[in-house]
């Protein structure tokens, strides 16, 4: 019960925000907020149960976009079929990569998921007969995804609110998933891996299992942008995609699940909100940041968390004399 | 009769090092070693710094790879096995440094790992292993909030969940006060006795040694230098020259 209150309560707020937000370019902007949320949600996975940063998740986030491309202009396939198909593959071979790489510890490890995000990023730029090379790609979205047409699907507010449900249901997926025993293995590698190995826990597949599921979410991220612009370029691939959403995870906090959720939102309120203040969002993003790491190492969601629970502490620590 | 009593003795060792090296480079870390553990025997490890205690205790537990000799359990060899078969097997270890998992709730961890060993009853053993280390009061606490003799016990848990065959520990009392020590010791006598856990125990605090060990094995530059029960270990002369001291 206890995972089900937060996507619970973010389920309410996005209700909320369509009930009283009118603007077209306000649910455009929150839209973004939400895509980047669940790309970061996918970096934070990463970080929370294997304790490993990844600067090279945009592949998977861009390598959605470009599998739908691919597939809508080629195969002739149902788009729901393909999206299905790409989020499949993507899991796979995201679990392969994992079975390697997860091995390597710390800051080798980040440097490896740099070096094959930009790999990937070359590669769509260069091979312009398949990816359209750096001018990018239009997808080919039918005129109805899911049974609805996409004049409807697109407008702002029904495809923010679609967004946003994603999210919300992406979130509590996860916690399910966390909340079983794989999650307790995984927590309890990330802990002490040696430790972990003596008490008898396999350690590699556990990790690259979690690897894939990061990979899953950043690529379901990919989908919902391919399909809100209809179109994909070499940049969604570039290692800075990767490195602003770990930002997001880092001022969110990665220790709750849904910390780079905040982490994005307020990215996105400092980048497009602040109206002429925006032409300095990355200097103000930068200030929260060291203010984050320095004073709130466990992000804003921690402290969210802790304030939230001090007023428990103090009810408890009241009834103690009497009981 | 001979014979008979010759099996008698192999189905009574829970354990056994046979002839065990393990060589890096030029360094002999083991050369040589036999051991053998019997089923419900507390066997003491004791040497001078560096003479291969826990290096012995890697060995068997397949942190190692041996440069040669075998490892038995219960009569079936084991030494091409992986830490985590050894583990599912009933060879269950702790470390010289404090190794738990810091960001996990107290229950949490050991339940986990009495269930990785496939044991029906996983929430039962980990409570009982809790009570008897009185670690309950802390179940919901993180590891890593617990003070350092909780996080001794809360390590010496984490081994013994699961009802292991064997139990190797390495320094379970370093860095304990003296009071802490024999509380520990305490808990660990009981512990095996009542789960019927064999023990190997490298340990310095010769206290503890002499008072809960069955028999003691003594090391020196990687090979056994003596063994026996504690009382004629404690009376060799060699071992006296070698690690206790002439006053011990």
């Amino acid at each position: 019960m206890h995972s089900l209150r937060v996507p619970a309560l973010l389920l309410i707020v996005g209700i909320l925000v369509t009930q009283f937000v009118q603007s077209g370019s306000l649910y455009s902007i929150f839209t973004q907020a939400v895509i980047y949320a669940i790309f970061a949600l996918g970096i934070g996975i990463l970080l929370r149960q294997n304790g490993l940063v990844s600067f090279g998740h945009a592949l998977y986030f861009g390598m959605a976009g470009y599998g739908m491309g691919i597939l809508l202009a080629g195969s002739g396939m149902p788009a729901e079929a393909a999206m299905l198909l790409v989020l499949l593959v993507m899991g796979l071979s995201a679990f392969l990569i994992g079975l390697v790489i997860v091995r390597v510890p710390g800051i080798a490890f980040s440097m490896l998921t740099l070096a094959m995000g930009q790999m990937s990023y070359l590669l769509a730029s260069r091979a312009r007969g398949v990816t359209g090379g750096a001018d990018g790609m239009g997808i080919a979205w039918p005129a109805q995804v899911f049974g609805v047409s996409q004049s409807v699907l697109l407008k702002p507010p029904t495809f923010f609110l679609i967004s946003w449900c994603i999210m919300v249901a992406v979130l509590l997926v996860v916690s399910l998933i966390l909340a079983t025993r794989f999650g307790s293995i995984s927590e309890a590698i990330r802990d002490n891996e040696e430790r972990a190995r003596f008490i008898g826990i396999r350690t590699t597949v556990p990790r690259a299992l979690i690897y894939a599921l990061s990979a899953v979410v950043t690529g379901i991220a990919g989908l919902l942008s391919s399909l809100n612009s209809g179109f994909i370029s070499p940049e969604s691939l570039h290692w800075s995609v990767s490195a602003i959403a770990l930002l997001m995870v880092i001022v969110g906090g990665f220790r709750q699940l849904a910390g780079p959720i905040v982490g994005a939102i307020v990215y996105v309120l400092i980048k497009d909100v602040l109206g002429d203040l925006a032409t300095h969002s990355m200097a103000i993003f930068g200030t929260a940041l060291i203010i984050v790491i320095v004073f709130a190492p466990e992000g804003i969601a921690g402290v969210l968390r802790h304030w939230l629970r001090r007023p428990q502490t103090a009810a408890s620590a009241n009834e103690l004399p009497g009981s | 009769m001979a014979d008979t009593e010759k099996k008698t003795e192999v189905d009574t060792h829970v354990l056994q090092a046979l002839d065990v090296s393990v060589h890096y480079g030029g360094i002999r870390a083991l050369d040589g070693v036999s051991l053998h553990l019997r089923k419900g025997q507390v066997l003491g490890l004791i040497g001078p710094n560096g003479a291969g205690k826990s290096t012995v205790i890697d060995a068997i537990t397949g942190r190692l790879t041996l440069t040669r000799g075998r490892i038995v359990l219960d009569g079936e060899d084991i030494t091409t096995l992986s830490a985590e078969q050894r583990r599912k097997r009933g060879i269950s270890r702790s470390f010289q440094r404090t190794s738990i998992f810091g960001g996990m709730s107290v229950y949490r961890q050991v339940e986990l790992a009495a269930h990785m060993t496939g044991l029906a009853d996983a929430r039962d053993d980990a409570l009982d292993i809790l009570a008897e280390l009185d670690l309950l009061r802390l179940r919901d606490t993180l590891g890593e909030d617990l003070g350092y003799g909780e996080q001794r016990r809360l390590d010496l848990a984490l081994a013994l969940a699961g009802r292991p065959r064997v139990l190797l520990l390495d320094e379970p009392m370093a860095g304990l006060t003296m009071q802490e020590s024999m509380d520990m010791a305490e808990h660990l006598k009981a512990l095996t006795t009542r789960r019927q856990v064999s023990v190997l125990l490298v340990e310095h605090d010769m206290d503890v040694v002499f008072r809960i060990c069955d028999a003691v094995t003594v090391f020196e530059l990687g090979v056994v230098i003596a063994d026996g029960d504690p009382a004629a270990v404690r009376a060799d002369a060699r071992v006296r020259e070698a690690y206790l001291g002439s006053a011990a």
